[in-house]
C-alpha cells in the first residue's frame, strides 16, 4: 500500500496534477477565500453527491451505483451573506478505514477539520447508518445529521421520530429528500446555525461520557 | 476496556482532529495509519508505551478490540433505531422485488443481459447510430456541405501545399481531426451514453455486478471489481481512479492491467462495435476473442500475484424508473466532457503527423510498425491506423471505420485490427492515471507487456479466423 497512501497530499505526478486541474476547472475556482468549511460525509450511496450539487450547483456525476465518489469534490455557496465551502467526500462505513476510499475522507476530516460535517443517511437503512454517526459525535467532530430518502423509507412504511433522535444524539437532524430538494433549505439553514453558535463549542456534550452507561446497558 | 481507552486518551497530547477517545478506540482497533500519526505526533516513546498496552489488552485471550468495540455500537445503534423507528405497516413483496430476483437469476439474469446488449447497445448504437446517423452526417453534411468550403478557404488563404496540409491534408486538422470527433465519433458516443445513463440510473448496474460476481471469483477478483469494470465500459481513466475502493492492492492492479488491455471504454466501444459490424458475424468474433483474453489474462494474474482472497460485497441500490432530466444531464455532462477531452487531441495529433511528415519521422514510425503488422499478417496501411491507437484506441477506431468505409480493408484483416485496437492502453489520460496511482514502473511494465500481447494476440486471432473460414465457418 505505502506508495498509493501518500497520493493525497505528498505525491504531485503529472497525472495528479492535471487530475486537480481538471477538478479546478469543474468546480470553478472563485476569488474569494471561503470562510466555512462543510464536509459531507456518509455510506456509499447514500445521496452524498446529489445533495452536494443541491447546495452549490456545481454538478459532479451522480449514479444510482455505489462508490462513484472517489476523489474528494468542493463546490461553494453563500449562506446568508457568509462564503461556504462544500466538500463531498467517498463514501464510508466507519472512520476505521477499510478501503482506500474511506482512507480518503478520513484523512480529509482529519486534516480539513471542517466546520461542520454533514453525516448523510440512508432514513431506509438509519441501525446500519447510526455506528458512523455515533463514532463522528465521539471524535467530537460538529456533526449534523441529514436523513435523506425520506420519501422512499415513507414507501417502505417506516417513520422516524427526527425529534427523539435529536434529543438521543444531541445533534441536529434534518430530514431531506435529496431527489426533489425537499429539505434542502432547511438543512442551509442548520448548517448556517449550528456554524454560527460559537457556544455549542463549549457544550457540545462528550459523547463517552454522556450515553456510554446507555450503550453498555445495550450491550447487556 | 474503559479503563485501556482511558490509560490511552492520557498519554495522547498531540492535535489529531479528532478527540482523543476517538484515537483511542481507533488504536485499538489496530489502525497502523493512526499508530504512525501516534509516532509522528506524540514520539517514539509514547507510541512504544501504548503499543505495549495493546498488545496486554490482545494477550487478554477475551474476543478482540475491533470486534468488541464493533458489538457495542452496533447494540447501541440497533437501541436507538428500535426508539425513534415505527414501522407503519409490513413491506408487502413488491414488483420490483420481483424484478430484483429476476435480474439475479443465473438463467433469465444473463439472458436480460443479452437482450440488453442486442438492441440497447448493438441495434440502437451500433447499427442506427454508427451506420445511418453517421453516414448522414459523414457523407451528406460533412462531404457534401461542410468540407468543401473549408478546402476552398483553404486553399484560397493559404497558397503553399505544406502548410496547407496542416488544416486540409490527409492527415489535417478539419479533414481528420474534426472530421472524425464530430462526424464519426460524436453521434455514436452520444447513442452510447444515452443508453448507458438510462441504464445506470435504473439501478441495474449492482445486480449485474451479483451476477458475475461467481466469474470473477474464480479470476481472483471480489465482485466490487465489477464497479470499475462497468464503470470502464464508460471511461477507463474514470475507471482506473476508482479502482481505489478495491481493498487489496492484489486487486487493484489486476483491475488496473484489465481495464488497460481488454475493457474498451464508450467511445471506442461503439466504433469497435460499429467497425466489425461491418463483417458478417465480426462482433460475435471480436467479442468472444476480446472477453477471453480479459478471464484468461485475469486468471493467470490472479494466480502470479500473491495475496489475500478477496472477500465479496456490495451495496444493492433499489430499481427505479429511470428519471428523464436525471438520464439527459447526465448524457449531456459526459459527451460535453468527452468532446473536451477528445477534440484538443486529435487536433494535437494532427499537428504532431504534420510536423513528423515535413521532419520524415512520421514514415520512419510507419515504417517500424509495419514490421509487426505485416508479421500479423495485415496490410501495411494498418500500421496508420495503429498509429493513430497510440493516441487513443477510439481515434485508431475512427481510422479504420474511415478505411472501411473506403473499401481499403475488410473480413479478416479488419476484425483482427480491430482486436489488436481494443487490446491497447485506451488512451494517453489512462496511461498517466496508472502512473499517478501505482507509479511509473508499474504503469511502464503493464504498458511494456500490453503492446507486444495486443499483437501476439493479433496473430492468433488472425490465425483462428483463417482457420475458420477455410471450414466456410467465418468470412
Amino acid at each position: 500500500m505505502g506508495k498509493s497512501d501518500k497520493i493525497v497530499r505528498q505525491k504531485r505526478s503529472i497525472g495528479a496534477r492535471i487530475a486537480e486541474w481538471w477538478n479546478r476547472q469543474k468546480s470553478r475556482s472563485y476569488e474569494a477565500e471561503p470562510q466555512r468549511r462543510v464536509a459531507l460525509v456518509g455510506s456509499p450511496n447514500v445521496g452524498k453527491s446529489l445533495i452536494f450539487n443541491r447546495l452549490t450547483g456545481v454538478y459532479v456525476t451522480v449514479s444510482n451505483y455505489p462508490g462513484t465518489t472517489v476523489e474528494v469534490f468542493r463546490g461553494r455557496t453563500y449562506i446568508e451573506g457568509v462564503l461556504y465551502e462544500i466538500i463531498d467526500t467517498p463514501g464510508m462505513y466507519s472512520l476505521f478505514p477499510s478501503s482506500e476510499e474511506e482512507r480518503v475522507a478520513r484523512r480529509l476530516l482529519m486534516e480539513e477539520r471542517p466546520d461542520i460535517v454533514v453525516h448523510v443517511v440512508d432514513a431506509k437503512n438509519l441501525e446500519r447508518m447510526l455506528p458512523l454517526t455515533l463514532q463522528l459525535i465521539e471524535a467530537d467532530l460538529p456533526v449534523v445529521v441529514a436523513l435523506n430518502m425520506m420519501d422512499e423509507a415513507a414507501k417502505f412504511g417506516i417513520k422516524i421520530d427526527t425529534e427523539l433522535l435529536a434529543d438521543i444524539l444531541c445533534v441536529p437532524i434534518v430530514s431531506v429528500v435529496a431527489t426533489t430538494g425537499k429539505g434542502i433549505e432547511e438543512l442551509r439553514r442548520v448548517i448556517h446555525a449550528t456554524a454560527s453558535d460559537s457556544s455549542l463549542d463549549q457544550i457540545r456534550p462528550e459523547f463517552g461520557r454522556d450515553s456510554q452507561p446507555d450503550s453498555k446497558a445495550a450491550a447487556r | 476496556m474503559e479503563e485501556t481507552v482511558n490509560q490511552i486518551v492520557r498519554l495522547l497530547q498531540g492535535d489529531y482532529g479528532l478527540s482523543k477517545r476517538a484515537v483511542a478506540l481507533l488504536l485499538l482497533q489496530g489502525d497502523e495509519e493512526i499508530f504512525a500519526l501516534v509516532e509522528e505526533k506524540d514520539g517514539k516513546e509514547t507510541a512504544e508505551l501504548i503499543k505495549q498496552i495493546l498488545r496486554e489488552v490482545k494477550g487478554g485471550g477475551e474476543r478482540s478490540p475491533l470486534y468488541r468495540i464493533t458489538m457495542v455500537r452496533q447494540r447501541f445503534s440497533e437501541y436507538i433505531a428500535g426508539k425513534v423507528i415505527e414501522e407503519v405497516e409490513t413491506k408487502p413483496i413488491t414488483i420490483s422485488d420481483r424484478l430484483n430476483d429476476l435480474l439475479i437469476h443465473p438463467l433469465w439474469g444473463t439472458l436480460f443481459l443479452l437482450v440488453l446488449l442486442y438492441f440497447g447497445f448493438y441495434q440502437f448504437v451500433g447499427v442506427f447510430a454508427a451506420g445511418t446517423l453517421v453516414e448522414l452526417l459523414e457523407d451528406k453534411i460533412f462531404g457534401n456541405y461542410i468540407l468543401p468550403p473549408i478546402e476552398r478557404f483553404f486553399n484560397w488563404l493559404i497558397p503553399w501545399a505544406l502548410l496547407r496540409g496542416l488544416f486540409v491534408g490527409e492527415y489535417g486538422i478539419f479533414t481528420l481531426g474534426i472530421r472524425y470527433a464530430i462526424a464519426l465519433l460524436l453521434p455514436i458516443v452520444t447513442a452510447f451514453f444515452l443508453v448507458f445513463s438510462l441504464v445506470e440510473d435504473s439501478g441495474y448496474f449492482p445486480r449485474l455486478a451479483l451476477l458475475v460476481d461467481r466469474l470473477f471469483k474464480k479470476i481472483g477478483l471480489s465482485g466490487r471489481a465489477v464497479i470499475p469494470m462497468v464503470l470502464g465500459f464508460g471511461c477507463d481513466t474514470m475507471a482506473t481512479l476508482v479502482t481505489r475502493i478495491l481493498e487489496t492492492r492484489r486487486e487493484r492492479i489486476i483491475a488496473t492491467l484489465l481495464l488497460a488491455l481488454a475493457i474498451p471504454c464508450s467511445a471506442q466501444l461503439g466504433v469497435m462495435m460499429a467497425t466489425v459490424s461491418k463483417v458478417k458475424g465480426g462482433i460475435l468474433v471480436w467479442a468472444l476473442f476480446v472477453f477471453s483474453v480479459f478471464l484468461l489474462i485475469g486468471y493467470l494474474t490472479s494466480r502470479l500475484l500473491p495475496g489475500e482472497k478477496p472477500r465479496f460485497f456490495i451495496e444493492v441500490v433499489p430499481l427505479r424508473v429511470p428519471k428523464l432530466d436525471n438520464v439527459l444531464v447526465k448524457t449531456w455532462t459526459r459527451l460535453q466532457w468527452y468532446l473536451l477531452e477528445v477534440t484538443p487531441l486529435f487536433i494535437l495529433a494532427s499537428v504532431l503527423i504534420w510536423l513528423g511528415q515535413i521532419t520524415h519521422i512520421f514514415d520512419l514510425i510507419i515504417a517500424a510498425l509495419s514490421y509487426p503488422v505485416q508479421w500479423v499478417g495485415l496490410p501495411k496501411e494498418v500500421a496508420t491506423v495503429i498509429l493513430f491507437g497510440f493516441f487513443r484506441r477510439d481515434y485508431g477506431a475512427a481510422g479504420l471505420l474511415d478505411m472501411v468505409e473506403k473499401g481499403a480493408i475488410g473480413g479478416i484483416d479488419l476484425v483482427t485490427t480491430a482486436i489488436i485496437l481494443t487490446l491497447f492502453v485506451p488512451c494517453i489520460a489512462q496511461f498517466l492515471m496508472m502512473v499517478r496511482e501505482h507509479g511509473w514502473l508499474i504503469a511502464a511494465k503493464i504498458a511494456g507487456f500490453i503492446f507486444p500481447f495486443a499483437f501476439l494476440c493479433g496473430y492468433i486471432a488472425r490465425q483462428l479466423l483463417l482457420l475458420l473460414s477455410q471450414f466456410g465457418l467465418f468470412g
